[in-house]
């Protein structure tokens, strides 16, 4: 295996390097068909002062300022109370100030062009295999990420896909040269499908198998999954295995919570089933995925203490005579049944359309969440539900400044339009192949051409 | 086996469903009724049976049947001669029945134990599948069997076990026998292509009895429109649903098979397995035991069908089910007797046994309704079958048994051809009673039956049956060899002859209402069309008025009357007599012109693509809309009123497009908008050249090829219309009958294309193909409409602009696929801002109730005015579909397709409050939320109804999700290759 820094470590580093590195801000790149430049370590101190500050725990701030200093925030208030001196403001009167936003499980830089095999590794052959890592098949120059941040998001759990354990994703900051640089949190889950409840019917032309049979087959699958975890609690209860077994290494941190099981679950019984599964099993966080059903189990995910990635709001109901607004309506009913949820857009066209995470916001906030808590759930409660709270996620004093400008609502499609981003203070280059085709052709078509 | 003259007297002879004659005689001769009556005189040398106690009824006739007639295997056709005729192997017209039979005894046996005498069998193999024969179900050679040859031609939508790719959709049937039914009328006028024994049989199919098989009621809606071109009233095999679609069904005068099955309970005590079980299933297994009486009811000509079961004993319970639910008794029989000779011309012989008929009889221990009912014999054609013996006396009741030492208790239960008995000695309970094996042979009897304790010790006993059945005796041996004598004798009152019931079946529960369509949402009374005012609204009235704000609009008939300030009923209906008028206060709203989709797959039933040939132009959507779609719902509330209805992308030359205007509850063809302009689907780039998906052997593979194939279609369409051209311009007297051009749909529809009727909606990407079907068109004479997806249209605006097309994109998909790397968000903007007719579509059912939400990305990436945005998904398709003079804008004179939005449209927060379609409210999100708790309510007191009935026995199946397959460009055949990603588009 890789030897990789902790995640203390890879921090400590970057600190080392944000003291000596010389920040150079750039500037929009006019070149075409260029990456943008990931940007250097945070310089000079900056203040962003004058907005409207989106805290992301529900608080806002009118006239707020956020000021930060080698990548750490340590101003958070109105712009009238800032105290300290910085080397630059930027005045964004007018104008919406939000932490940088949060995709959990998004299969991002894993797959280029989905329907070039050659360009996508977010699956591998095999059904149980924990010890797969997405970020060594992180695309760091993907053209896709830079229109993603475009849109504001600017962090992502990266996510593997597959059946039955899919491999272990990390969490990535969307601007870096190369993969372990991009590397915020590594290693932090296990991904893993529970085996479906109902098949899918046949179609009276074609009946399919046999009831009888999926049920086999779905036992059996099950099965699988409790002899592989009961392996892999007895081998993490070894300190130096006789043979070592990679796989079983992958599961380890599963049980002393190094690691949390992210379990892609939609129906009331798979998600029951798959709660009390890894409870059974030792697994010390669970989260489920998809929760389309999170709902109507809430008192069982209340008491385990188990968070949602809720499945792509803008998605058809489940069922032909589901509410016809029912997914938009799922972060509302989860709010209401005190379960802690962030929002996924795992699916087709999952990687490019991650960009559009902050409607899916947008959408919660016009199905019945507050427009605070619908970007919460894009921002602190993903940070939460990733573990990554701690040091970002929100506008608070000592976390990281990762955060965003937008001229307007970040989560209406008519407003959002990023004037600044910062990931750890770092500038971000708010360029993208898109902006730089637009260019190129607009010039085109005014130049008569 | 028959006797030249038999006389059957005594009996309760009931020659149809309605005569009764008590102690009356049927005469035989030769296996035909002579006579029947009172006074009727046995001739010498008759053989005489006395039929007291038991009733003759007419045999039942299978009118739907495939009995020795299997479909054929894959190596079966691959050795099979073609000879001259039509290529298609789907198209089997020339099969007779007759020439084909290979006797199925164990299956006649089966029908004749339910008292079928005639069955009307065919090959169910193919679209069109020859004619069938009336084959009796006796034992005789066959030759002798068959009553009737070439009964009826026979069609499904079903291509069997046809090794042709063509058709591989629904669509694609539907176009092959359109044009097999053209090229055999056009064969037989001209007689150019008579040798042709497949055309020749269809062109002489056309003026007789046909049959088609519809799964359910739209496909039985597709058959009358299919055949209505040709002048053909069809008998149409149906699914058991009919009552969902009756008014429509009851119009199109086709006389129906209904199937004489019931659909299972589901499983449902799990709360959340009942939730898979849809809404659909649920009161489809409520209402379909009433489907016969309400066909009945509406006048429409019927006839029962086994075809389907696999148990056929159990028809006759669902029969009783459908009786309890409303059937007329008589009905119910004459639909298996007399309706189905009738339908099928075999009155003369069949059906009843009036003198003359052929000896087609049953003989029961009481009315075939009984739930007691013992079918005793079966003839055919004076041919005895007997099944249960009715001179075998009735052994079923409770015995003491006398076994010398001891008096037991005998109990026998069942019928006399599957008795079931038990004994215990006379002092235990009922629940010590061991299971006793009892044989019959005539009047003899042979009982054995160990102890409980002791399996060892069996007790043997033989003997005889008197006194009808009341007495029994004989010897036995003991455990241990030692005879003995017995005897056992019936209790009075116990034998089932004694019982004093008329079974009956559990009465019906009342049934819910019947809802349009029969899905969740679907409405129960049909939504009006209402003369209504919106008051103060925010217009969005893309005219050159703007948006308008505190304006009212009035709507009547359908059709927007007026808009401005402060309107007055008064000047608005100046005459005596007003309209009732709806008022709608729209304060704080926004009303707008409905939402187009010019790209979209929703409601289109079994295959989206023809994909088994690059040139499909044949093809319609319009024959394949399925009106039942929650889809169409899903996008009302979206705010979506009219949608083209595309074929896939999988061919160069796709199908032709469906226009529809959303409205829910009707039928397939009361949405399609029937004065529209043609349109037709052409595809382009990695799906035409199948890159992502088959061996990547079908022509083209690559872009030059595609050109190619255009080049060469459309030489082939301007040969053909030339030639037309020339006939149509020739005096009538002046032509040669024999040189009548053949009618090609394919060619016609390039054809049209050619002459500007028929409009392209091109699926594209990329800079080189968007300018080489330019080239294409400009070459031929014609403008490409519109190119849809056209993600990179922004690197061809100008060109675009120049030639006149339309752009229809989406706001911002991109990189699914290699063709797509280079799509911008700014696309829509940049073709906009170069003076091109620019949409935002969906090809996407989810996408598609949000196009509102997609439209405001255009002011995000290129930043486009709000208003001209807005006109992106309203205005702008309608003129690509040139609907433009009709929709696309609030104004006057156009069609009432309205949405009132909760805020401005083009915000995240934009809820649809309501949406109209020609004036008529099909959504409303307050009668949204009371179908929401009707469905509840609806699903609980059937889940109900569920639980009862298996707890009453009924046999039911497991709850299974049904995902609603949801059609992409590129998905192939009926239901599509399962491909998850989407790399369709």
């Amino acid at each position: 295996m890789i030897t990789r820094p902790t995640y203390s470590q890879l921090l400590s580093h970057r600190v080392m390097r944000f003291v000596f590195a010389i920040g150079v801000i750039a500037c929009a790149n006019i070149a075409h068909a260029q990456h943008p430049t990931p940007a250097p370590p945070q310089h000079r101190s900056i203040l962003i002062t004058g907005g409207t500050v989106h805290v992301g725990d529900g608080r806002t701030i009118d006239e707020g300022a956020v000021g930060f200093r080698a990548g750490r925030i340590d101003y958070v208030g109105y712009a009238y109370g800032v105290k300290a001196v910085y080397d630059t403001t930027i005045d964004v009167r007018g104008q919406q100030v939000y932490p940088g936003l949060i995709a959990a499980d998004a299969a991002l830089g894993l797959k280029e062009i989905e329907a070039v095999r050659a360009s996508v590794d977010d699956v591998d052959v095999g059904e149980l295999e924990p010890e797969l890592r997405t970020m060594v098949a992180y695309k760091a120059d993907s053209r896709i990420i830079p229109t993603v941040r475009t849109n504001g998001v600017l962090m992502a759990q990266v996510a593997p896909r597959g059946l039955l354990i899919s491999g272990t994703s990390s969490i990535m900051q969307l601007d870096a040269w190369d993969w372990e640089q991009a590397v915020f949190k590594a290693d932090d889950a296990v991904h893993m499908t529970w085996p479906a409840a109902y098949q899918r019917g046949g179609w009276w032309a074609e009946p399919g198998e046999t009831d009888k049979e999926k049920k086999d087959a779905r036992n059996t699958r099950i099965d699988q999954l409790r002899a592989f975890f009961q392996h892999a609690k007895a081998y993490a209860q070894l300190g130096t295995p006789l043979q070592r077994d990679l796989r079983m290494e992958a599961m380890r941190g599963l049980f002393n919570g190094d690691k949390a099981l992210f379990v892609n679950a939609d129906a009331a019984k798979e998600i029951s089933e798959a709660v009390l599964f890894a409870k059974e099993m030792g697994v010390a966080r669970t989260v489920i995925v998809g929760g389309y059903d999170a709902w109507r189990v809430a008192d069982l995910l209340r008491d385990n203490r188990v968070d949602v990635v809720l499945r792509r709001l803008h998605s058809l109901p489940l069922r032909p005579e589901d509410d016809i607004d029912l997914p938009y309506r799922l972060p509302a009913l989860l709010k209401e049944r005190g379960i802690r949820f962030c929002l996924g857009y795992s699916g087709d066209m999952e990687a490019m359309g991650v960009r559009n995470l902050p409607f899916l916001a947008g959408t919660a906030a016009a199905y019945g969440l507050s427009a605070e808590d619908a970007l919460r759930s894009i921002t602190l409660d993903a940070a939460a539900i990733l573990g990554i709270d701690g040091i970002t996620g929100s506008l608070a004093v000592g976390k990281q400044a990762t955060l965003i400008v937008s001229k307007g609502d970040v989560l209406d499609m008519r407003s959002n339009g990023l004037t600044h981003a910062f990931i750890a203070g770092r500038r971000i280059v708010l360029d993208d192949h898109h902006q730089q085709q637009y260019r190129l052709y607009k010039g085109r078509m005014e130049g008569g051409q | 086996m028959a006797t030249p003259v038999v006389v059957l007297t005594n009996a309760t002879l009931h020659t149809d469903a309605r005569s009764t004659l008590l102690r009356a005689t049927l005469l035989i001769r030769d296996g035909v009724v002579a006579a029947a009556g009172m006074n009727v005189a046995i001739p010498a040398g008759a053989q005489v049976r006395d039929m007291h106690g038991l009733h003759i009824w007419p045999a039942l006739i299978e009118p739907y049947s495939d009995l020795g007639l299997p479909a054929s295997t894959t190596d079966e056709r691959k050795a099979e001669v073609k000879g001259a005729r039509q290529g298609n192997a789907a198209l089997r017209a020339e099969a007779r029945a007759q020439a084909l039979m290979k006797p199925d005894a164990e299956r006649a046996a089966k029908l004749r134990e339910q008292g079928f005498a005639l069955a009307i069998t065919h090959r169910m193999d193919g679209i069109a599948r020859g004619t069938s024969c009336a084959l009796l179900l006796n034992d005789r050679p066959v030759d002798e069997r068959v009553a009737r040859t070439d009964v009826a031609a026979h069609f499904s939508f079903n291509k069997g076990s046809s090794p042709d790719a063509y058709p591989s959709s629904q669509m694609g049937a539907i176009a092959l026998l359109r044009q097999a039914l053209l090229d055999a009328q056009w064969s037989a006028r001209t007689k150019v292509h008579d040798h042709d024994v497949t055309l020749a049989a269809l062109a002489q199919q056309l003026s007789g009895r046909l049959v088609v098989e519809g799964a359910d009621r739209n496909e039985l809606l597709r058959w009358s429109v299919l055949l209505r071109e040709f002048g053909v009233t069809p008998i149409a095999k149906g699914g058991g649903d009919e009552y969902a679609r009756l008014k429509a069904i009851k119009s199109t005068a086709m006389p129906l098979l209904l199937p004489l099955r019931l659909p299972e309970a589901y499983d449902v005590e799990d709360p959340y397995d009942a939730q898979e079980v849809t809404f659909a299933r649920l009161k489809h297994w409520e209402l379909a035991p009433y489907n016969a009486h309400r066909v009945d009811t509406a006048g429409i000509a019927f006839a029962f069908t086994t075809h389907g079961r696999t148990d056929l004993k159990g028809l006759w319970k669902d029969l009783r089910r459908m009786v309890a639910c409303g059937l007329d008794t008589a009905r119910a029989l004459e639909a298996m007797t007399t309706d189905a000779a009738r339908l099928f011309g075999l009155d003369d012989r069949h059906g009843t046994l009036a003198p003359g008929m052929s000896a087609d009889l049953i003989v029961t221990s009481s009315h075939p309704l009984d739930e007691h009912n013992i079918i005793h014999e079966t003839w055919v054609a004076g041919d005895r079958y007997v099944h249960v013996d009715p001179d075998l006396a009735e052994l079923a009741g409770t015995y003491d048994l006398n076994l010398g030492d001891a008096i037991w208790k005998l109990t026998v239960k069942g019928v006399p051809a599957k008795l079931e008995s038990t004994v215990r000695r006379a002092s235990e309970a009922d629940s010590l009673a061991v299971k006793v094996k009892l044989e019959r042979q005539g009047p003899l009897v042979t009982l054995s039956f160990s102890l409980k304790d002791d399996a060892n010790a069996i007790t043997r006993l033989s003997g005889t049956v008197h006194a009808g059945g009341g007495v029994w005796d004989g010897q036995g041996q003991r455990p241990g060899g030692q005879w003995f004598p017995w005897s056992a004798i019936r209790e009075a009152g116990s034998s089932s002859k004694d019982r004093n019931d008329t079974a009956r079946t559990a009465p019906p529960n009342s049934a819910g209402p019947v809802h349009h369509p029969l899905v969740g949402f679907g409405w129960t009374s049909a939504p009006q069309q209402l003369t209504t005012i919106f008051r103060n609204a925010t217009v969005w009235t893309n005219t050159d008025k703007g948006i308008l704000r505190n304006t009212d609009v009035c709507i009547h008939q359908g059709r927007v009357v007026a808009l401005g300030q402060g309107l007055q009923v008064e000047e608005l209906f100046p005459g005596k007599v007003r309209p009732a008028i709806t008022e709608i206060d729209a304060t704080g709203r926004h009303l707008t012109s409905g939402i187009v989709d010019e790209h979209s797959h929703i409601a289109i039933s079994r295959g989206v693509n023809e994909g088994s040939m690059s040139i499909s132009s044949q093809v319609r959507i319009g024959d394949v809309v399925n009106p039942d779609d929650i889809n169409i719902y899903r996008n009302l509330a979206g705010g979506v009123t009219t949608v083209q209805l595309l074929h896939g992308s999988a061919n160069p030359i796709g199908g032709q497009s469906a226009l529809i205007k959303l409205r829910w509850g009707q039928p397939a063809d009361s949405m399609l908008i029937r004065s529209a302009h043609g349109h037709i689907k052409f595809a382009l780039g990695e799906n035409v050249k199948q890159s992502n998906w088959g061996p990547g052997s079908r022509f083209p593979r690559s872009r030059m090829g595609v050109e190619q194939q255009f080049y060469d279609a459309f030489h082939r369409a301007k040969d053909y219309d030339s030639t037309w051209r020339l006939w149509n311009g020739a005096k009538p007297k002046t032509r040669n009958a024999s040189e009548e051009p053949r009618r090609d749909l394919q060619l016609e529809a390039l054809a049209e294309i050619l002459r500007s009727e028929r409009s392209i909606s091109c699926h594209s990407y990329v800079q080189s193909e968007i300018d080489m079907l330019m080239h294409v068109a400009d070459s031929m004479g014609f403008t490409v409409n519109t190119f849809t997806h056209i993600l990179e249209g922004y690197k061809m605006a100008a060109k675009m602009k120049e030639h006149g097309v339309s752009a229809s994109t989406f706001s911002d998909w991109w990189a699914y696929k290699f063709e797509v790397y280079d799509a911008i968000p700014y696309n829509a903007a940049l073709l906009h801002a170069a003076g091109v007719n620019t949409g935002i579509n969906s090809d996407d059912a989810e996408m598609s109730r949000r196009l509102n939400q997609e439209a405001a990305k255009a002011i995000k990436y290129g930043g486009v005015a709000p208003e001209e945005a807005w006109k992106m998904v309203t205005l702008n398709p309608a003129r690509m579909l040139k609907l433009d003079h009709r929709i696309g804008s609030v104004e006057p004179g156009k069609d009432a397709d309205l949405v009132l939005w909760s805020a401005d449209p083009l915000s995240i927060a934009a809820k649809v409050e309501r949406t109209y379609v020609d004036g008529i409210c099909y959504f409303d999100r307050t009668s949204d939320g009371q179908q929401r708790a009707i469905i509840a309510s609806e699903r609980d007191r059937i889940v109900r109804a569920m639980m009862a009935a298996k707890a009453d026995g009924a046999p039911t199946r497991k709850a299974r999700r049904e995902r609603q397959h949801l059609w992409h460009c590129d998905d192939i055949g009926e239901e599509g290759h399962q491909h998850e990603e989407h790399d369709d588009h």
